[in-house]
């Protein structure tokens, strides 16, 4: 499944307006910001679609997983949105991870708990709140709820870092370690990264993560960055080979890199760092700059081509 | 003292849906409490007028199972100590309530994710490790270090 999907649901009392574009989506934040309440109008919705009272505007059909139907649901239907609600125990089961995969659907999961198993990306974990749009809706009995992004893929400001901690140990950290040498050690996995940042030998550190499928670590790693007595900033471009097809080096469609909802897969791709590694050695299969995620291409840490990836940086 | 044990917890007194345990299980007096009514009052910004009813701004008039997951998980923890329940049904605006309950009486939860508690110090003990954290660094480090969310 592709695409971009607005969904509006409502009834006389609350207004949720969702914009869903990848496969996976999780909505967590504070108690009481509408989040079961969202789970529970599309599902009295879709007992009674023509009688609820209730409003469901979406272009692909929305249904509530449940432990009961979780698994017949996945494989009956096709390019669905599956919304899921915190407390089911199939979320955090091997089964439903590799559900997901190849799926071809997307699925928005209300929940706060880690779900390592789920490839998720830090640019699509929201909170609900109520909305800018609130008084195109509100009045004394009608709330407008939106979603808002819960993190920034550039968070911390370290200019000069003492340490640079890469996520990544094949190419990714080949090419920070031209970048900054003698300071670039590799956490050799994302579950990794926080423990890297907590033993690093320096004040000011600098880790650098796929953002496309480091959404597991991410609460963890803010709680850190928030309260750690150590300067810490952190990266988190989709992925290193995202980087490689923003810099310029090759002549990328622009629309591949601005509206990757058109083009990921989710019944190829469980994530858009999948996606970006294919296309990049799709596209340069048999040229000067063949790329390989194992060991990274001289072609790459060239001063050219350093200084031109560089310039993705938002620091530069 | 609030006692966390992170990460799985399989015990059968433990509550992983306390949202629906709590629309099942409920006592009318826990509700009449002046206690269960500062929790909804606080987190739910909603008048909790008894077993029966509740005034919410946004909803309108009712019932006390459509209250959030948070006011009622915590509700829970605060009545019943029978059980083990999952506090990652809490969102950050119920830690205090945790923090509140555990200066009472001895309380244990499971968290399957880091609760940002906003104290400057407390005392908190982590059940996996034994450990008893001050702070909330002190807290994030420990479960890191330790793997226990893995």
């Amino acid at each position: 499944m592709v695409g971009r999907y607005d969904i509006e649901l409502y009834n006389n009392k609350v207004h949720y307006h969702l914009n869903i574009k990848r496969n996976i989506t999780i909505l967590r934040g504070d108690s009481a910001s509408g989040k079961s309440e969202l789970i529970r109008l599309l599902g009295n919705y879709n007992a009674n679609p023509e009688s609820s009272g209730i409003t469901l505007i979406s272009e692909k059909s929305c249904s509530v997983l449940t432990e009961e139907n979780w698994k017949l649901f996945i494989e009956s239907y096709e390019e669905r949105i599956f919304f899921i609600d915190e407390g089911n125990t199939f979320l955090a089961t091997k089964e439903f991870a590799e559900a997901v995969r190849g799926a071809n659907h997307y699925f928005v999961i209300v929940s706060r708990e880690r779900l390592p198993q789920l490839p998720y990306s830090i640019e699509e974990i929201y909170g609900l709140r109520e909305g800018d749009n609130a008084g195109k809706y509100r009045n004394a009995t009608h709330i407008y709820n939106e979603m808002y992004k819960l993190y920034s893929n550039h968070l911390g400001q370290v200019n000069v870092p003492d340490v640079v901690i890469t996520e990544d140990s094949n190419s990714g950290y080949d090419f920070f370690r031209e970048v900054y040498p003698d300071k670039c050690i590799t956490a050799e996995g994302k579950s990794n990264v926080q423990n890297k940042i907590i033993g690093a030998d320096g004040e000011q550190i600098l880790a650098i993560v796929d953002g496309a499928a480091f959404g597991p670590e991410m609460q963890a790693c803010m709680e850190l960055i928030n309260t750690s007595p150590k300067t810490i900033s952190l990266y988190a471009p989709e992925s290193f080979e995202y980087l490689i097809l923003k810099s310029g080096l090759l002549n990328m469609p622009k629309d591949i890199l601005e509206e990757t909802w058109n083009y990921a897969d989710s019944a190829k791709y469980c994530s858009w760092e999948e996606y970006y590694t294919n296309e990049l050695c799709e596209r340069t299969r048999n040229s000067v700059g063949q790329y390989s995620k194992k060991h990274l291409n001289g072609y790459y840490i060239t001063k050219g081509s350093i200084d031109k990836i560089s310039k993705c940086f938002p620091w530069t | 003292m609030v006692n966390i044990i992170f990460g799985d917890y399989k015990g059968d007194n433990y509550i992983s849906n306390p949202d629906m345990y709590f629309d099942n299980t409920y006592q009318d007096e826990w509700l009449e409490s002046s206690l269960a009514k500062e929790i909804v009052k606080d987190i739910d910004k909603s008048e909790l007028e008894g077993p029966n009813l509740v005034v919410s701004p946004v909803l309108g008039s009712i019932p006390v199972t459509r209250i959030s997951g948070g006011a009622k998980t915590i509700i829970q923890i605060a009545f019943d100590d029978n059980h083990i329940y999952n506090a990652s049904a809490c969102g950050d605006n119920c830690a205090k309530w945790l923090l509140n309950i555990g200066q009472d009486k001895d309380i244990v939860v499971r968290m399957g994710h880091i609760m940002h508690f906003p104290e400057e110090s407390f005392e908190i003990k982590i059940v996996n490790t034994g450990d008893i954290v001050h702070t909330q660094y002190e807290l994030v480090e420990k479960v890191i270090a330790e793997r226990l969310l893995d």
